[in-house]
């Protein structure tokens, strides 16, 4: 992971390309579709019935389902979770645009230069290598209970993905691309615009695509543990008031938004490759 | 198809000499490559006339490409040498010179349109209005007027560089530098390159210089033809080729003439130093 | 690895060189963070604490249970992936529930899982084995699946056995993204590990790290965060190390793991 041979850079975007783990429903292979048969939807509602009916005999900490709805509306009427929505919304969309923008930035120069890239590998991949949740109480440190150290902990970890695959598009940019350019005598300005950026957004967009859900779910993490606003510190609230309802609730919530999360992600990272990678 | 036996032999413009629109003197290139640096050209010393169309022959590595990439500005040639177009002393790309690639595929943007990409060199400088007016003349030129909302991944090859030719043509250039343009194209798709490429010759009057692999290519097209040999390469053979124009691709392929140049320029090739 | 054999000079130099900027601005006091310590600060509370043999047990602790959720984790997610994606009917019948299970991020349910299990290694070891099995089982179902498309005439040309296609071509052929998986999943029980000791479990580098912060020891949570990216660091380095000597051939030749 430190000082890696030359393979990784691009071993590491296939990683990421890779990372069905990580990457949410529609990176199945084509002949799937984007989603496996609804009729494999049974055994959760199965479950989610037999929880209902079993609900007396369960502890008070399993409520069912239909509570969880009613637990939502009585945070709705409490004027809690829009807010708390919203804050979470604003962070995950603050965090990952500043994380788009600086991987973009930090990657292009990796990418653009070699004595860049060896300079600044072994700082970046020890940071890299910092699990998010032990960033949080320095940030903290450093930022207070704030909506900014909430930002710093998102883009810290969802940077990463965005920077790695800037990289290796940076190194696969044909050289013929920038010789066009300045064989028509674009200014620095123009080649940029019209050429390298263009040419480089599906990889910046594949980068993203894998760092949206990581900033959902650390955006989740920073609220569970701090309580800075947000649907996390609203779960972490909720259960600790004995609140079960809500707490499943909202974790319903969190399902959701990550579901449209990575739909959205997926139909503009196929929307950006069809575009600007087409077919050969 | 007839040729014009009447045409006298000799440059295809005839009247008062030319101007030299590109020249080298003692040029020479050294590329670095992991762990020192080689001398790719030495002493090269060449000059293109206006409106002349040159072809480069050379062995593979033997520095064509990168003979072509100094004319163009793309490459910094080493100290103590001298290029200039049209007078002035070639550092970057100059005006009015542009650069075909092999690799049209990879020198298109597939996120323009064929219109989009003439355009590409065009932004900026032209008045907007001017602007599809200029397009539509750089297509008409290749033949590809109809294509122009088209994208570049749903042509073929040969259409493909087509369009390079329109973006660069779009330019109005006194000089264009390809570089094997037609390498990776099927014969029959060369050939009807080969003829457009000679009409937009004839029409512009653009100073070509034209790298290649392929002799018939070569003397099909050129009024001269520089060959590259030894290492580190200099000019080693300056042939006239004194074809009459227009030519025609079976007429002129069967004339005397072109067989004689033809094993000419193998020849020149295939003995080292000769 | 390349680690030893190939010194990255400028890049030690640049760490180096950042280090002693840190320092020297924290010291002249032109950076205007209240709670940020001098790395000599943080390098000399780190001493501390290894001599008292607290961030050792801590350590220990935090190794030991990540370690052995991840290890169970592998084998629920490896056995349940290789039958989803062996077995068309299940697959069918149950992906789409998992699916949706998949995007409840395990981190919402970090609170729940207090509450059930209490401030236990139960809770921690939960979370972990739980938020961890999600890549094996996806790569292995993932790996198993392509596979069976992609080689499956070859089987039949050959006129293997179902049992040997299995052994000999479908198991093989989804090692690199069950590898991908299992190293997935171990950095990702490691995070879990963090998480649950930050809030519920009284031992482990995530409960010193927390301790810490509410002791309001800036030097001290400096070097239990150091401490752990450190220790990301070093059981990815082991987990490379250990699968390449492990399936070298088998897994290089596909591409699969880096």
């Amino acid at each position: 992971m430190t000082v890696a041979p030359p393979g990784p850079s691009a071993a590491e975007g296939d990683r990421f390309t890779k990372t069905g783990g990580e990457g949410g429903p529609g990176h199945r292979g084509a002949r799937d579709g984007l989603f496996p048969p609804l009729r494999g939807l049974l055994p959760l509602i199965v479950v989610l019935l037999g929880w209902q009916l079993a609900a007396a005999r369960l502890p008070p900490y399993f409520p069912p389902p239909t509570e969880w709805a009613q637990g939502l509306v009585e945070l709705a009427r409490d004027g809690l979770l829009l807010p708390a929505a919203t804050a979470t919304v604003v962070t995950f969309c603050v965090g990952l645009t500043a994380a788009t923008v600086l991987g973009t930035l930090f990657g292009l120069a990796v990418g653009a230069s070699s004595t860049v890239d060896r300079g600044l590998r072994p700082t970046l991949e020890s940071a890299r290598a910092m699990p998010p949740a032990a960033v949080v109480p320095i940030a903290t440190l450093l930022f207070g209970f704030t909506a900014t150290m909430k930002v710093v902990v998102v883009t810290s970890a969802a940077i990463w993905s965005i920077l790695l695959n800037t990289r290796s598009g940076v190194r696969q940019l044909h050289p013929v691309l920038l010789d066009m350019s300045r064989s028509l005598r674009l200014n620095r300005r123009d080649q940029v615009r019209k050429v390298i950026l263009p040419a480089l957004w599906p990889s910046i967009f594949l980068g993203v695509r894998v760092a949206a859900p990581v900033a959902l779910v650390i955006t989740l993490l920073v609220e569970i543990l701090t309580q800075v606003d947000g649907v996390g510190a609203l779960i972490a609230i909720s259960q600790r008031n004995y609140k079960f309802a809500q707490g499943f609730g909202l974790i319903l919530v969190a399902g959701l938004f990550s579901l449209l999360v990575n739909a959205l992600v997926s139909t503009l990272q196929a929307y950006v490759v069809m575009r600007h990678r087409p077919p050969r | 198809m007839t040729v014009e036996e009447t045409t006298p032999p000799g440059p295809a413009i005839d009247g008062a000499p030319r101007a030299v629109a590109c020249r080298c003197r003692d040029t020479s290139v050294d590329l670095s490559f992991r762990g020192g640096s080689r001398r790719i050209l030495d002493d090269v010393n060449l000059e293109l006339l206006d409106g002349e169309f040159v072809s480069i022959l050379g062995r593979s590595g033997s520095g064509k490409t990168t003979l072509l990439r100094v004319l163009g500005g793309l490459l910094e040639p080493g100290p103590g040498s001298l290029v200039q177009f049209h007078g002035e002393s070639v550092v970057g790309p100059p005006e009015g010179v542009v650069f075909v690639f092999q690799n049209y595929a990879a020198s298109l943007l597939p996120w323009r349109t064929i219109s989009k990409n003439v355009a590409l060199g065009l932004e900026g400088r032209v008045p907007r209005r001017e602007m599809p007016s200029r397009i539509q003349e750089a297509l008409g030129m290749v033949g590809l007027q109809d294509r122009a909302q088209d994208y570049p991944w749903q042509m073929s090859g040969g259409m493909q560089q087509r369009v390079q030719l329109a973006r660069s043509l779009a330019m109005r250039p006194r000089g264009l530098l390809m570089d094997e343009p037609f390498g990776s194209l099927d014969a029959m798709t060369k050939a009807s390159l080969q003829d457009q490429l000679q009409q937009v010759h004839q029409r512009t009057g653009t100073t070509i210089a034209f790298v290649t692999h392929d002799i018939d290519e070569a003397v099909f097209l050129s009024d001269r033809i520089l060959i590259l040999g030894g290492s580190p390469a200099t000019v080693e053979h300056d042939i006239r080729v004194d074809l009459p124009r227009p030519r025609d691709q079976l007429a002129t392929k069967e004339l005397p003439e072109f067989l004689r140049l033809r094993r000419c320029v193998y020849n020149a090739i295939a003995a080292p130093g000769g | 690895m390349g680690v030893f054999r190939r010194v990255n000079g400028l890049g030690l130099l640049t760490m180096i060189v950042l280090l002693g900027l840190w320092e020297v601005l924290v010291r002249s006091g032109a950076l205007d963070f209240q709670n940020l310590p001098a790395p000599s600060a943080v390098a000399a509370r780190a001493q501390d604490l290894v001599a008292s043999g607290e961030l050792l047990v801590n350590l220990l602790h935090t190794v030991r249970v990540t370690l052995l959720g991840w290890l169970i984790a592998s084998v629920v997610g490896v056995g349940l992936g290789l039958v989803l994606g062996l077995w068309r009917p299940a697959w069918r019948w149950s992906m789409a529930s998992l699916e949706m299970l998949r995007a409840v991020p395990p981190i919402s349910l970090v609170p729940l899982a207090l509450f059930v299990f209490g401030f236990s290694v139960r809770t921690e070891l939960t979370l972990i084995i739980y938020a961890s099995s999600w890549p094996v089982l996806i790569n292995t179902i993932e790996g198993v699946r392509t596979v069976e498309q992609e080689l499956h005439d070859v089987a039949r040309m050959l006129r293997l056995s179902q049992v040997k296609t299995l052994r000999k071509i479908v198991l093989p052929a989804a090692l690199p993204s069950v590898v991908v998986g299992l190293q997935l999943s171990l950095s990702l029980a490691l995070v879990l590990a963090v998480v649950a000791e930050l809030v519920g479990n009284p031992s482990g580098l995530g409960n010193g790290l927390i301790l810490a912060q509410l002791a309001l020891r800036p030097e001290q949570v400096f070097v239990y965060v150091f401490t752990i990216g450190l220790l990301g660091i070093v059981l990815n380095a082991a987990f490379r190390q250990v699968a390449a000597r492990a399936f070298g051939p088998a897994i290089r030749g596909q591409g699969g793991a880096p």
